[in-house]
């Protein structure tokens, strides 16, 4: 895998800055201002993206802040200048799920994931903005999507991986029936500063725990043991260096305004005296083509990639992991061109050894 | 699932370590790896399914969004 692909599989929208929540481990800068995306951005990103959904599968998740608080009226406005052959998602806190939401997302097919932690006890960082929890209104959210038959992904951040959080989680996710489930241990990253280091032994005995839980009842697509079992197959077939793309999908996150920031969406509303804003242009007045075939002309991204050949050279882990990401870089790092970071500890590195001490710990006996 | 019945083994001299551990856990990965697949065809995984979250395993490198590895948003 070496540079950055021309043509994204998908591109991340901003539909508003503003989130209904005020969760204490949250990336994002102006969460708390009402931002929103002018409808002329939609159809920038629309004409850009044409071509590339006629010729394969093509998305474009709406995240945020809170992509549903902008509303189904404005929501709506957005999406129709797009083509009948893009696919749609949405990552929310279901908070604002209901009836007329459920409608909406049926209407406009709408692939829905809700971010949610686990049971009540484990969503204690997700609160309003007056600090109270938000449990019970995100569950009553889920509860309409699954009212409505619409399946549903989950995203769950784990603050501090420690013995029986793994099984208590997946049975949770278990109950509440979504089809697929990503685990990402907590980062340390934008606005959020909170230290995310734990031991190797903790965070690889998490993850071990976890294909443990899942290997009972494997009824959920959970992204972490798939992505593993994908590459140990590979590496025992032979194939290990296909696993990874030939070039980074660009990842372009277009926000509210239309500016654009490749790879890492956390980056977007940060700046720094080194890098400026970490933008790449903006789709209101450069087509998104053009704004990808230049990517490499923005210093951070020259910068990144040589950050990218240094895991190469020196990270074992390299053709599972493909490199540390740009976010988990710059914020752990302040820079772009170093290697290993608490993140690729945390869910590369623990992941893949808690996927290999659980299968050692369970080879099948001599019959 | 198997119990645990077997020592762990020492860890052979490698250039590629991660791939050494790989080999070494062979047995017990092509147990875990055949269950997982016999999981994605319950799934229906290895077909369209349009109405599906996971949409299709032959779309990995895209299955719903927020799952690209090599980065995704949260």
């Amino acid at each position: 895998m070496r540079g950055i692909a021309t043509v994204p599989t998908y591109v991340v929208m901003q539909p508003t800055t503003l989130c209904n929540l005020d969760c204490s481990y949250c990336y994002l800068p102006m969460r708390r201002e009402d931002r929103r995306m002018p409808v002329e951005v939609a159809e920038a990103v629309a004409s850009a993206v044409r071509p590339w959904s006629a010729a394969g599968r093509f998305s474009v998740v709406w995240h945020g802040g809170e992509p549903l608080a902008a509303g189904r009226e404005h929501f709506a406005a957005l999406l129709r200048p797009f083509g009948p052959e893009v696919e749609h998602h949405v990552q929310t806190n279901a908070t604002l799920i209901d009836e007329a939401w459920c409608d909406f997302f049926a209407t406009h097919d709408i692939r829905v994931s809700v971010s949610v932690d686990g049971p009540v006890a484990r969503n204690t960082d997700r609160v309003n903005l007056a600090g109270k929890p938000a449990y019970d209104r995100i569950r009553r959210g889920i509860d309409a999507l699954r009212g409505h038959g619409l399946p549903f992904s989950a995203l769950c951040v784990v603050g501090r991986p420690s013995p029986g959080l793994a099984t208590e989680l997946y049975a949770y996710f278990l109950e509440l029936g979504c089809d697929v489930l990503g685990v990402n241990v907590e980062e340390l990253e934008g606005v959020n500063t909170r230290d995310n280091r734990h031991s190797a032994a903790e965070v690889t005995a998490f993850w071990a725990e976890l294909v443990g839980a899942w290997r009972r009842d494997p009824r959920i697509h959970l992204r972490e043991v798939e992505w593993s079992l994908r590459y140990v197959g590979a590496v025992l077939d032979g194939t290990a260096d296909d696993v990874l793309p030939r070039r980074l999908d660009p990842i372009p996150t277009v926000a509210h305004d239309g500016s654009v920031v490749l790879l890492s969406p956390e980056l977007a509303g940060f700046s720094d005296p080194r890098y400026g804003d970490f933008t790449s242009g903006n789709v209101l007045t450069t087509p998104l083509a053009e704004i990808l075939a230049g990517a490499v002309g923005t210093p951070w991204i020259r910068e990144f990639l040589d950050g990218v050949d240094a895991c190469r050279a020196q990270c074992p882990y390299f053709g599972f992991c493909g490199g540390a990401h740009a976010a988990n870089r710059y914020f752990e790092h302040g820079r772009f061109d170093g290697t290993v970071t608490d993140h690729c500890r945390n869910s590369k590195i623990g992941l893949l050894e808690g996927v290999l001490d659980h299968a050692r710990d369970h080879e099948p006996t001599a019959v | 699932m198997p119990e645990i019945m077997n020592p762990r083994r020492s860890e052979p001299v490698e250039a590629d370590p991660v791939t050494a551990r790989v080999h070494d856990a062979r047995d017990g990965l092509a147990a875990l790896l055949r269950e997982a697949e016999a999981a994605r065809r319950d799934r229906a995984e290895s077909i369209a399914k349009g109405d599906s979250a996971v949409c299709a395993w032959n779309h990995f490198e895209n299955i719903p969004t927020f799952y690209n590895w090599n980065n995704r948003p949260r």
